[in-house]
């Protein structure tokens, strides 16, 4: 127990991998018992990690202060690093601070809650298995603290989510996986520049975290002094934000996701909405942000263009689309656009806003989709319109529905109005009137995710029946099954109850924010002459 | 030892060599081994000379050269991992840690060969001779089996003579022995191309590349003659301190690097000398393919890294040929992966994908020529040039493995041939997914890790060229030097490379095979596969890829002490 992030990581990403070759190597008879119950291990392990996670992440159980972190301190580290490949100075370092442990936790609970909402996926000793390779890779990425590590598993969840796509998904599959795959690899590949860039100008250290001689890749020794160029500095911070802004995924290059989403299979649209576009979010704060203030203050007019046309191209679109998985994913391309905004308000009430808004997108995307994908599994169809008052026929998924659209376009009580209200003062502050625009966004959300509501759930004009949707054939659709219904029970739970209590994870996100701000973000604000 | 020519120690330091030697001659004869007697003449002694006659059960089986080439290769690599000694053999061979990680390189990739030629020549024991009674069909199978029994043999001669003249090779410090020896695994591999002579395709590759070769090699030679003209002395030492001496470039001396680059070129597949590639490698067996695509390869980046860095590379300063190699390393990079884009043939595929590696390990010998590079910078690069070689034996050799795989039970020349492979056989499928994508550069395999020391390499030389006091970023693109450039040139093809990688791995996932049967079972072929996987895997990261890391450091260091 002493190393618990690593057991952690490796874990999923060991009995996954176990699970995926054994059935080849074994005997006939061996693999079919194996194959059986592969899905029960896979979701056995993954609420064995949940559990490990909330027991990390709540003070009463772990015993540790997460609201009262330094800056630059990570707690649950390992003792020591332990060196991976020495000539080039990579070594296994993790940690987590307020920033990360959110994240974790999001991720630890999203994967079983996946697992369940497709428990009866076809193949599913290959599924399962595969959703829990996906949860190391992503642990892996919020949990390393070397950048070669990082970028190891940030590409690593391509891997599986790809397979997702490619063998669970619609029938545009083939053009959706390799469009998924190709452009996010591609602009990893260009932040990848930017790392080795920092890499090169890193020195020798010798401190807390061992001594090593020569360039290394350990986040926590790096610092902005590190660069002399200042123009280098900005081309790092390009180069970083290009690959990161891409994951988000952020208007001009988020054309990947609505594809991806489209075709995913509902677990895999689960994961990508709710926890890979947050990758984005983390990496651009934990290195881009992190070591280099003065370009993100100085570029802080990109980031609001960049935020700003998210978040209005992006909810200008939903209102057009007919089919609603795309709405969903367009609607999760304008809630990204929010976080760039929030940060770009450089309060810390902005930041701590856009963690929580990464937080609460994290439960309430995953949601939608499981939503849109049980339409999907009972309906045949995602087209809105086509079927009307379904409330008569699946109470269950109508109740769902709303409460999730309801959340996602900010009504209070709900977690993502505290995100959106704490990203919207804290911009007024920083940019005044400006955030007529922002707000007013909002209202076009509330246009189609009522438009989209109202014509799915009511409108059949009919006391005791809806209208169903040609793709049934005639045939009487079935509510829910048990299992869908639990995984979104949880999520919309979760969702009243971050909305009614933020404190849960707003507090230590805010005191992060605050302390990064402080110890961050003042100089080069002052620096750069921008108003705090 | 009066009866050799070369005394224990220098024995002792070639034993891989010597090996593949004594096993050339033993390969040559162990299957005419057969219960010949000699009648001593005037009277009845018959004193069994065992060449000829009736051949013993165990010598006659077509199956032996096989495994005899395959415990040759073995027992060199073994013999060449295990080895700590070096020094100067004769007057124009040095062993060296470089010289060895390459032998190292030749002899696995052989070995592989090996392995994978077992099940692609079919060998049958118990073979009847046709008899009249037979109808002409039957005696025709019977003639072309026992012709596949006859050819065993001269395959494993030819293979075993590209092994020697490979590792002799990297360790000619004379430019004449480096040529010889080139020839001799050259005009060898001409050979194993047209190998299988019944198909026509097989046949026209082998033709044209050996008429395409010979020409470079023609070439080649004459650019060596310009130089003995230069400097009347073909070793490397006194090529390179002569090249020191002058101050300016003799024309000459130009000119004779440049028509040497144009052979060696031609052995790395660099453009515009590697149009006879994919043929070649579509046309060869699909071992010989892997042979060409990483041991020849290999060859070939020994002997330019030779004439490049040791002869002609200043102390300080740019390089004359800088911005040649430069711009060929662009050229060839897009060239080879545009190319493979729009081919259908997965053999293609893979031979314009090493066209495209073999651009981005010339990037990376460009990237030195700028002369910017401190001798730090420099062992970095050429760490990871040498990386990639070593690992590409691995996965590039793994994908053609598995090809060969395919060719037991007939094609590989189509994409439609992979069809649905993950159905049939999930493993191999997997396997094959893995090398594309180390291919490909996606981590923690290990293609990532030598194109990431790579653009490492690279970044290292060119980073700290531009100005430091400037604040846009224009600005600081404009000051730095252009070898910047050449790691955006590598990241942006890696990223068009994905696309036909990743095309492979979908048409095994997502088409639906024509016939759903697994196929036969090669054994040894299928270990071979997935110890292949499994390498691509941990050499990637971990302790491994560390001590293989220090083994390329070691080669290096040797490499430029010299």
């Amino acid at each position: 127990m002493s190393d618990p992030l690593t057991i952690l990581t490796l874990t999923p990403l060991g009995v996954g991998l176990l699970l995926l070759v054994l059935p080849q190597l074994l005997p006939q008879n061996f693999a079919e018992t194996l194959r059986k119950v592969s899905r029960n291990i896979s979701f056995g392990v993954s609420m064995g990690l949940f559990v490990f996670a909330t027991y990390l992440a709540f003070e009463n159980f772990g015993g540790i202060d997460w609201l009262n972190i330094n800056m630059g301190e990570y707690q649950l580290m390992n003792d020591e690093p332990v060196t991976l490949i020495s000539s080039i100075g990579v070594s296994w370092i993790v940690g987590v601070d307020a920033l990360s442990l959110p994240m974790v936790w999001l991720t630890a609970l999203l994967i079983p809650l996946s697992m369940l909402v497709e428990w009866d996926a076809k193949k599913g000793h290959i599924f399962h298995p595969l959703i829990l390779v996906m949860e190391g890779a992503l642990l892996g990425v919020f949990v390393a603290l070397d950048l070669f590590v990082f970028y190891v598993f940030w590409e690593m969840t391509l891997i599986p989510m790809f397979f997702l796509i490619l063998v669970w998904g619609g029938d545009d599959r083939k053009y959706a996986s390799m469009k998924f795959f190709i452009y996010t690899f591609t602009a990893s590949v260009v932040m990848l520049i930017g790392i080795l860039i920092m890499y090169f100008h890193t020195g020798d250290i010798s401190g807390v975290s061992g001594s090593i001689t020569g360039h290394h890749f350990n986040l926590i020794e790096m610092n902005s002094d590190m660069i002399q160029s200042e123009g280098l500095r900005h081309l790092v911070w390009i180069l970083l934000l290009i690959g990161f802004a891409t994951k988000m995924p952020s208007v001009p290059v988020h054309t990947w996701l609505p594809d991806a989403h489209v075709q995913a299979p509902t677990a895999g649209s689960m994961l990508l909405a709710g926890v890979m576009l947050k990758m984005g979010a983390y990496g651009f704060l934990r290195v881009a942000v992190s070591l280099f203030p003065e370009s993100t203050v100085v570029f802080i007019p990109l980031l609001v263009i960049l935020g700003m046309s998210s978040l209005v191209y992006g909810a200008w679109v939903c209102m057009g689309q007919t089919n609603l998985k795309r709405m969903v994913a367009y609607s999760s391309v304008s809630h990204m656009g929010l976080i760039f905004l929030g940060i770009a308000t450089m309060q810390p009430l902005g930041i701590a806003g856009a963690l929580f808004m990464m937080f609460a997108h994290g439960i309430i995307s995953p949601l939608l989709f499981a939503v849109a994908g049980a339409f999907k599994h009972h309906y045949h169809t995602l087209e809105i319109g086509s079927m009307r008052g379904i409330a008569h026929h699946s109470p269950y998924l109508a109740a769902h529905m709303m409460l999730g659209w309801m959340a996602s376009l900010g009504l209070p009580l709900l977690a993502g109005f505290v995100a959106e209200v704490a990203i919207l003062i804290a911009f007024w502050m920083s940019f005044g009137w400006w955030v007529l625009l922002p707000a007013l966004t909002l209202i076009i959300t509330a246009v189609y995710y009522l438009n989209s509501m109202q014509r799915t759930i009511f409108e059949s004009n009919d006391r005791h029946h809806g209208i169903l949707p040609e793709s049934l054939h005639g045939e009487e659709p079935r509510d829910i099954t048990w299992h869908e219904n639990t995984s979104m029970f949880i999520l919309g739970i979760l969702t009243v109850l971050f909305g009614i209590f933020p404190f849960l994870f707003f507090d230590m996100m805010s005191d992060w924010s605050t302390e990064f701000i402080q110890e961050i973000l003042l100089e080069a604000i002052i620096n750069q002459g921008v108003k705090p | 030892m009066s009866y050799l020519p070369l005394d224990t120690a220098e024995a002792e330091l070639i034993i891989p060599e010597l090996i593949m030697l004594v096993g050339l001659i033993a390969i040559i004869l162990i299957p005419n081994f057969g219960d010949a007697t000699f009648r001593i003449p005037l009277s009845r002694i018959k004193v069994p000379i065992l060449i000829g006659g009736n051949r013993f059960k165990l010598t006659s089986n077509p199956k032996l050269p096989n495994q005899v080439s395959l415990l040759i290769f073995s027992a060199a690599f073994f013999f060449g991992l295990i080895q700590t000694s070096y020094g100067n053999v004769g007057d124009t061979l040095e062993v060296t840690a470089f010289s060895r990680i390459f032998t190292l390189i030749f002899t696995a990739a052989l070995i592989l060969a090996t392995i994978a030629t077992t099940h692609r020549i079919p060998a049958r024991t118990n073979l009847k001779v046709p008899t009249d009674n037979d109808s002409e069909t039957i005696t025709t199978k019977k003639i072309d089996a026992l012709i596949d029994n006859r050819r065993q043999v001269d395959f494993h001669i030819i293979l075993i003579m590209v092994g020697l003249g490979m590792s002799l090779m990297s360790m000619a410090t004379h430019l004449f022995m480096l040529f010889v020896c080139i020839e001799l695994a050259s005009l060898s591999s001409y050979i194993l191309v047209a190998f299988h002579k019944e198909t026509k395709v097989g046949g026209e590759a082998g033709m044209k590349y050996f008429i395409v070769g010979s020409v470079a090699s023609a070439v080649g030679i004459y650019g060596m003659s310009l130089l003995y003209l230069w400097s009347g002395d073909l070793s490397l030492d006194a090529l390179s301190s002569k090249w020191m001496e002058s101050e300016t470039i003799d024309p000459i001396a130009g000119i004779a690097v440049g028509l040497m680059l144009v052979a060696f070129g031609f052995k790395v597949g660099a453009a515009p000398f590697h149009l006879a590639a994919p043929d070649a490698y579509s046309g060869a067996s699909s071992p010989v393919a892997g042979l060409l695509a990483t041991a020849s390869k290999a060859m070939g980046f020994v002997a330019l890294m030779r004439i490049l860095i040791t002869v002609t590379m200043p102390d300080s300063g740019e390089a004359f040929w800088f911005s040649t190699i430069a711009i060929i390393s662009i050229v060839t990079m897009t060239w080879g992966n545009l190319a493979a884009l729009t081919s259908t043939n997965p053999k293609r595929i893979l031979a314009y994908s090493s066209v495209a590696h073999a651009g981005y390990m010339l990037a990376g010998l460009a990237a030195i020529g700028s002369g910017l590079a401190s001798e730090e910078a420099m062992k970095l690069v050429l760490t990871a040039i040498i990386f990639h070689l070593v690992v590409l034996v691995v996965f590039k050799f793994g994908a053609f493995l598995v090809l060969s795989l395919l060719e037991t039970e007939g094609r590989s020349h189509q994409l439609e041939d992979l069809h649905g492979l993950a159905r049939r056989e999930p493993l191999i499928a997997g396997s094959m997914f893995l090398f594309m994508l180390s291919l490909a550069g996606v981590p923690p395999l290990s293609g990532f890790l030598s194109k990431f020391l790579m653009i490492n390499g690279i970044v290292n030389i060119s980073a700290g060229t531009g100005a430091s006091d400037v604040s846009s970023v224009m600005d600081w693109l404009i000051s730095v030097e252009p070898v910047f450039w050449l790691a955006f040139a590598i990241v942006l093809n890696s990223a068009l490379s994905m696309f036909y990688y990743l095309r492979i791995g979908l048409v095994m996932f997502f088409e639906e095979p024509e016939n759903t049967k697994p196929m036969k079972d090669a054994f040894s072929l299928r270990i071979a596969i997935v110890l292949c996987a499994l390498l691509t895997v941990i050499i990637g990261i971990g302790p491994l890829s560390d001590s293989l890391l220090q083994m390329v450091n070691d080669a290096v260091d040797s490499f430029i002490s010299n």
